[in-house]
């Protein structure tokens, strides 16, 4: 059997793309139209702002309707001694309002994400506030997990699925690479064993390693490879079926996704030089995103992937946080530029308005500050960016006035609708951006995706919120 | 259910070496079959842990030199069982080296691994509580009386002892016992450019001093210990604190009563020299037989755990079915075992391996090893590596090809040699086969399709049934290529 397959390719000369695992599914463009549950021609961009950003220091109370400013002042020191409040006037106000709208709390953003002003000036920029899940874990694996699952009581780290992963398992084949992730590794919330999920560091040194000097065995050689990563793609085992279909995927992409970089350095010169000028990580993990959007947009044979994930890190701030200078700025003025940037390339792409870029982290930090920085907290806000997001400030900024706050020093999770606080869970934002962008149903959502918690609705997440308004 | 009389033929003798150490050489393979008292599960285990031993010192001018002294002494093969132990507690207890950002504070730390890995856990951890490494990366240096910092305490029992959830999924500990362990890891300093750890007195928390942050207790009215708490105290305050924390997270019981931190560090260690997710019955045996609960000695453990089914499941033959175990080899596993089995040994002081190129480039081995996921020294966090299936994806398989590719490139300047491996006489394309499968340790891995296609591979589609292995093109194509593509398996890349 693999005999007649491998000969078939010798004949048919060079291996080509598309050739090598049948017929894929997004490979044929009236598959994705067809199909009313999957994202079609737009784009899902997930950013993750790895080991905690400090939510109370990202979107920040000005006035003091309902004790928020004089609870910031209190758990926020003045610089000089270490302190990390941001002070009046050092906050960087957009033009357009932006007011808590539980309590009318004036809010400010830290000066460093100044650059995503223009974007929420112009209705693109949702900041869904307060975003968690019920009794929250400190620990940054377990919370991590506990997001990039969508499984709120998982109690520890196991091997599964993401939320993005269970989506895209059950709209993608083994033989289909709708999602990469921009890392030597596959993000957590992108994992799925139903469908491949490529990893991609850096396209220009993305290719099979062939014999270097001859190469009049590499057809040989990729057949047999082929062959065999297929045969154990089939295997029962589940180890080695993952390593079987990845292998496969993998020599796919190879032949597929490389020529992208040169593409995209030739012909989008003046914009590589934009990202290169950022320099910085996340602006290079978002130029690799957009090397891949260009040949997605262009037609490239084999390339249709639609769901992007990156990461920044750093934000695990024990020490040395810093107020309105120092690492918490360096760290939000990094991705503020990068995401604008980004923004304005995917405009001129003519893609902005097919996108939305979820930006997260696991845990905000918590309210009092230690002497030079802060620990790990609870809920936390999280941005929603596109061209068609209904910009402005969501769900309930944390209730964190002193006497709120919790026995580990943070405000107060809670699902209660008789709460003025009353705080969102991830799941609803994912859920929404699941259903209004991605275009699922709710059925299949809650039925595939986003299964609900049972318990006490003042705790838990029992009546799903699709619809938050932001897009 | 096998025990230490289990008798173990020569495949299982090198799974077992495989897994407790690297996949051995022929050379060491043959030292084994002289050196092991009996062919059963028990002769192997200690073989095994009759190995030399060596406190490795891995000194250098900078971290990339100490990482190369480490990575040139786990490749010379000399104290593999040792070797693969410190891998693990490396993981165990990890720390980033380049955050720290000390050469010499570096060093120590990877002495501890190979010291402790000896002796008792309660001891280790005793010991990696005042690592100067570990004490830079946890912030125990910035944890004062007036702002305790919690940071070290909540990884020690998250990561390092007890674990956030029981085996029923019940939490181990909560935010007060967080912060009360960190009281009593107040003030620990560093001086002497940080070769020596100190308690600073005016920096520690006494209870006289807060005196509203009450009692100095662990653990009030749960897991085993009595209302109010049990107290960290009982030898006065100061510098016995931090040991007897330890000594209390050893007494932790979990749900079922039994002994946390020893189901903790077990399962860990089970997943580690096994599979993931073993059957807690597996894990309590193992307990049960090596008396860890009681004595937590790390060799005794080691030992009961070579002795359990567990540790020979994913030793299983092809075909395989839902239900088989299998264990992702892990970069450096790979990486050493490759270099064992094909005879190879890396170049100068960076550890270059030829890239088989006409220009006769190198590529140093931790280059490689980062294109595969691990770099040892650097885990991405405290959490260590992401095991099993997360060191599969295309970017790392990747990785994992070019290394082979370089490894078993024949021409211009690369060391490979399979003259010395294969019986060059050898024409039948299947016994040719099967002695390279053999070689890399999987001749019974593959099914009879798969068999086949290696086959295909090696005759042109059928087309050369005979095979001439002293054909200079047959020898420097098919006969490496046939070794590149058996290592870029799926199935070479578990155990």
């Amino acid at each position: 059997m693999s005999l007649t397959r491998r000969q078939f390719m010798k004949r048919a000369g060079v291996v080509t793309a598309g050739s090598l695992a049948g017929p894929r599914l997004i490979g044929n463009p009236f598959v994705s139209e067809a199909s009313a549950n999957t994202i079609g021609d737009r784009y899902q961009v997930t950013l993750f702002l790895d080991g905690g950003n400090d939510g109370l220091n990202t979107v920040i109370p000005l006035s003091n309707e309902a004790g928020f400013r004089t609870a910031y002042e209190t758990f926020r020191q003045t610089p000089g001694s270490g302190g990390i409040r941001i002070n009046p006037g050092e906050e960087f106000v957009p033009s357009s309002p932006m007011i808590d709208p539980g309590t009318g709390t004036a809010l400010g953003l830290h000066p460093g994400l100044q650059a995503l002003g223009s974007l929420y000036d112009a209705g693109k920029l949702a900041i869904i506030q307060g975003t968690g899940y019920p009794d929250y874990s400190l620990s940054h694996e377990t919370s991590r997990n506990r997001w990039q699952r969508a499984d709120p009581t998982a109690p520890s780290p196991q091997p599964g699925s993401g939320w993005l992963g269970r989506h895209l398992g059950q709209f993608y084949g083994p033989s289909d690479a709708p999602a990469v992730s921009i890392s030597s590794s596959i993000a957590q919330e992108q994992k799925t064993t139903d469908t491949n999920v490529l990893a991609i560091s850096r396209l220009r040194s993305y290719g099979f390693p062939f014999d270097r000097t001859d190469s009049s065995d590499n057809a040989d050689f990729q057949a047999a490879y082929s062959g065999l990563s297929i045969e154990a793609g089939n295997s029962p085992q589940p180890g080695l079926a993952l390593i079987g279909n990845t292998s496969q995927a993998t020599l796919q992409s190879t032949q597929d996704y490389p020529a992208l970089h040169s593409t995209y350095e030739d012909e989008r010169a003046g914009w590589s030089q934009l990202y290169d000028d950022l320099n910085s990580s996340c602006a290079r993990d978002l130029k690799e995103i957009a090397k891949i959007i260009y040949g997605v947009e262009n037609g490239a044979a084999g390339v249709n992937a639609r769901f992007f994930r990156l990461r920044n890190g750093g934000y695990d701030t024990h020490a040395d946080q810093g107020g309105a200078t120092g690492q918490h700025y360096d760290l939000h003025e990094e991705v503020a530029l990068a995401l604008s940037l980004f923004c304005q390339e995917m405009t001129d792409l003519g893609v902005f308005g097919r996108m939305k870029i979820m930006v997260y982290s696991e845990f905000s930090r918590r309210l009092p500050q230690n002497s030079n920085g802060t620990y790990h907290g609870s809920q936390g806000p999280m941005f929603v960016i596109g061209d068609t997001v209904n910009g402005g400030v969501y769900g309930n900024h944390p209730n964190i006035v002193e006497e709120a706050m919790d026995d580990r020093e943070n405000s107060v999770y809670s699902q209660d609708p008789g709460d003025a606080h009353r705080s969102t869970d991830f799941r609803d934002v994912y859920g929404t951006i699941l259903k209004h962008h991605i275009g699922m149903d709710e059925a299949s959502i809650l039925t595939h995706v986003l299964p609900a918690d049972v318990g006490p609705d003042a705790e838990y997440w029992t009546n799903p919120n699709f619809n938050m308004g932001y897009l | 259910m096998g025990d230490q009389n289990t008798i173990i033929n020569e495949e299982e003798l090198r799974h077992a070496i495989r897994r407790a150490a690297f996949d051995p050489s022929s050379k060491q393979m043959a030292l084994a079959l002289r050196k092991i008292g009996s062919m059963t599960r028990g002769g192997a285990a200690d073989y095994l842990q009759s190995m030399k031993r060596k406190v490795v010192k891995a000194r250098g001018k900078s971290l990339y030199d100490v990482h190369n002294k480490w990575m040139k002494h786990i490749l010379k093969g000399k104290t593999s069982y040792a070797d693969k132990q410190a891998i693990f507690w490396h993981d165990h207890f990890s720390v980033t080296a380049s955050v720290v950002g000390r050469e010499e504070s570096t060093t120590r730390y990877i002495s501890r691994l190979y010291s402790h890995c000896d002796g008792s856990f309660g001891d280790f951890l005793k010991a990696m509580n005042l690592d100067e490494s570990m004490m830079r990366f946890l912030n125990t240096t910035e944890n004062t009386d007036e702002e305790p910092n919690e940071n070290y305490a909540r990884e020690l029992m998250e990561l390092f002892a007890i674990g956030t959830h029981d085996e029923n999924g019940n939490e181990n500990y909560v935010q007060a016992d967080v912060a009360q362990a960190a009281r009593g890891f107040t003030g620990w300093r560093l001086r002497n450019n940080d070769s020596e750890s100190y308690l600073s007195n005016s920096r520690h928390d006494f209870m006289a001093d807060y005196p509203e942050r009450g009692p100095k207790v662990l653990f009030d009215n749960a897991h085993g210990f009595p209302a109010g708490g049990v107290s960290f105290t009982q030898n006065g305050e100061g510098e016995n604190e931090i040991g007897e924390i330890i000594d209390i997270l050893l007494q932790h019981t979990d749900s079922d009563g039994r002994k946390t931190a020893a189901r903790y560090v077990t399962r860990r260690l089970t997943e580690f020299y096994c599979y993931a997710g073993v059957d807690i019955a597996a894990i309590d045996e193992i307990i049960d037989d090596s008396g860890f609960d009681v004595t937590w000695d790390i060799p005794s453990l080691m030992r009961s755990l070579m002795c359990n089914d567990v540790f020979y499941a994913t030793a299983v033959a092809a075909p395989f079915s839902a239900d088989t175990k299998k264990s992702v080899k892990h970069p450096v596993d790979f990486i050493v075992g490759a270099m064992n089995v094909l005879a190879m040994k890396p170049k100068g002081k960076e550890l270059e391996i030829a890239r088989g190129d006409s220009d006769g480039r190198t590529r140093p081995i931790e280059e490689h090893s980062e294109a595969m996921g691990q770099t040892v020294l650097n885990p991405p966090s405290v959490f260590g590596w992401n095991w099993e299936e997360g060191w599969i994806s295309g970017q790392n398989l990747l990785g994992r090809n070019r290394f082979c590719r370089d490894l078993t490139s024949k021409r211009y300047g690369g060391k490979f040699r399979p003259e010395r491996l294969v019986d060059m006489g050898e024409t039948d394309p299947g016994a040719i086969v099967d002695q390279v499968t053999n070689i890399l340790g999987i001749q019974n891995q593959f099914t009879a399709t798969e068999r086949d296609e290696l086959i295909n591979y090696l005759t042109d589609g059928g087309n050369n049934p005979v095979i001439n292995l002293n054909d200079e093109d047959v020898f420097d194509v098919k006969l490496c290529g046939l070794f590149y593509l058996t290592m870029s398996s799926s199935q070479y890349q578990v155990q």
